[in-house]
């Protein structure tokens, strides 16, 4: 029985994961901006 | 059988994958939507019966939006009040006192008699409603608000004027043009992206710096009066524009102001609060001018300049009207 989560697979579910969320946060930002204005980067990232 | 599973596995971990992914993106949004950082949390309360009481709805005047709402502090033993105006957002055509009643809550748990006033919105019913209709609505409500609150056993001896956009203007309008006439002592605004001159230089958010007649027209529905484009830039543009542009009623007898506006605001100028600051330093009248680099209309993206902007609110809360 070979090992499901193997070394690669748990760096590549890391690099998913914080690119969705940061993707999310940009998305959102993006979105925001578009409608009141404002940059897409500085500020708070929270 | 074992290069079958291998693929098994695979497709798993691609589905895997994708699941972690939408979970992380939509998580994202979802915090960015309701975290409330721990220099804002200071600025809002859970309301409850020990904090005060809320009454509603209040005629004014006799068109349908002159209500107001009371926000009473459950200390009513004080000899004297003040009172603290919030008025809602809404580009002048939508928004309600409701709106702001986090707002009002907060400015009730500081001691002071909060109210939230709801005037005529421009709509296909209420096509003459402009910002100076609406500004004398404000002026009109506010002896009825303190009358009120008088009734309820809150006498009101001072008072502050704030709000945000729409109402941002409206404030300011109250303070600087309205305030020598108020019932009681107007001791200072605090307010948020308030459109307060009427340039079209300034209006580059809607193009109307290359655009004179769309300026004219635009600034005609918005003030109520007949604005040609030869009109700007004359004498004759801003004695007609006195009545709706705080920025032309500052004088050296202007109350204290707390203002925040963001660089990238698309629906009211940034420019127009580089003027207002100028103006109110020219006249050596006592001021905060928060600037938001990264943010637009919802001053969304500078968090930590959103507290300084409240903090500076509670000062000069604190130093003119305790």
């Amino acid at each position: 029985m070979e090992t499901f989560f193997t070394r690669k697979r748990i760096m590549i579910l890391i690099i998913v994961v914080i690119a969705g969320i940061v993707l999310g946060r940009i998305a959102l930002r993006a979105i925001g901006n578009l409608m009141l204005g404002g940059s897409l980067f500085g500020g708070d990232f929270l | 059988m074992r290069k079958k599973n291998k693929k098994g596995g695979r497709h798993m971990f691609v589905w895997l994958c994708i699941g972690a992914f939408l979970i992380s993106f939509i998580g994202s949004v979802i915090f960015k939507l309701t975290y409330v950082s721990p220099e804002m949390r200071q600025y809002s309360v859970n309301w409850s019966e020990d904090i005060g009481t809320v009454q509603k709805d209040f005629k004014y005047g006799e068109a349908d939006a002159n209500t107001f709402d009371l926000y009473l502090p459950k200390d009513n033993a004080k000899k004297s009040y003040g009172l603290v105006v919030y008025l809602h957002a809404g580009g002048f055509t939508s928004g309600d006192k409701n709106d702001d009643a986090k707002m009002l809550e907060w400015l009730c748990s500081k001691g002071y008699v909060a109210a939230g006033i709801n005037y005529t919105l421009r709509s296909d019913a209420n096509p003459d409603a402009n910002i100076y209709t609406q500004s004398m609505e404000i002026k009109q409500s506010i002896p009825s608000v303190i009358e009120q609150a008088k009734q309820l056993g809150y006498n009101i001896d001072r008072m502050a004027v704030s709000g945000g956009s729409a109402g941002g203007c409206l404030a300011l309008l109250y303070a600087y043009r309205d305030a020598k006439d108020s019932p009681v002592p107007v001791k200072m605004v605090f307010e948020a992206v308030g459109p307060s001159s009427f340039y079209p230089e300034d209006w580059t958010n809607y193009g109307l710096d290359q655009n004179k007649d769309a300026a004219a027209a635009m600034f005609s529905v918005m003030s109520g009066k007949t604005i040609t484009a030869d009109m700007f830039g004359t004498k004759e543009y801003d004695e007609t524009m006195k009545d709706v542009s705080a920025l032309l009623n500052i004088n050296q007898d202007t109350i204290p102001t707390v203002m925040a506006y963001g660089t990238y605001d698309k629906l009211q100028p940034y420019l127009g609060s580089v003027r207002l600051d100028e103006a109110l330093k020219k006249n050596n009248v006592t001021h905060e001018y928060i600037v938001f680099p990264h943010s637009g209309h919802g001053l969304q993206n500078d968090t930590a300049l959103y507290a300084k902007y409240m903090q500076k609110v509670v000062e000069y809360l604190d130093t003119y009207l305790k």
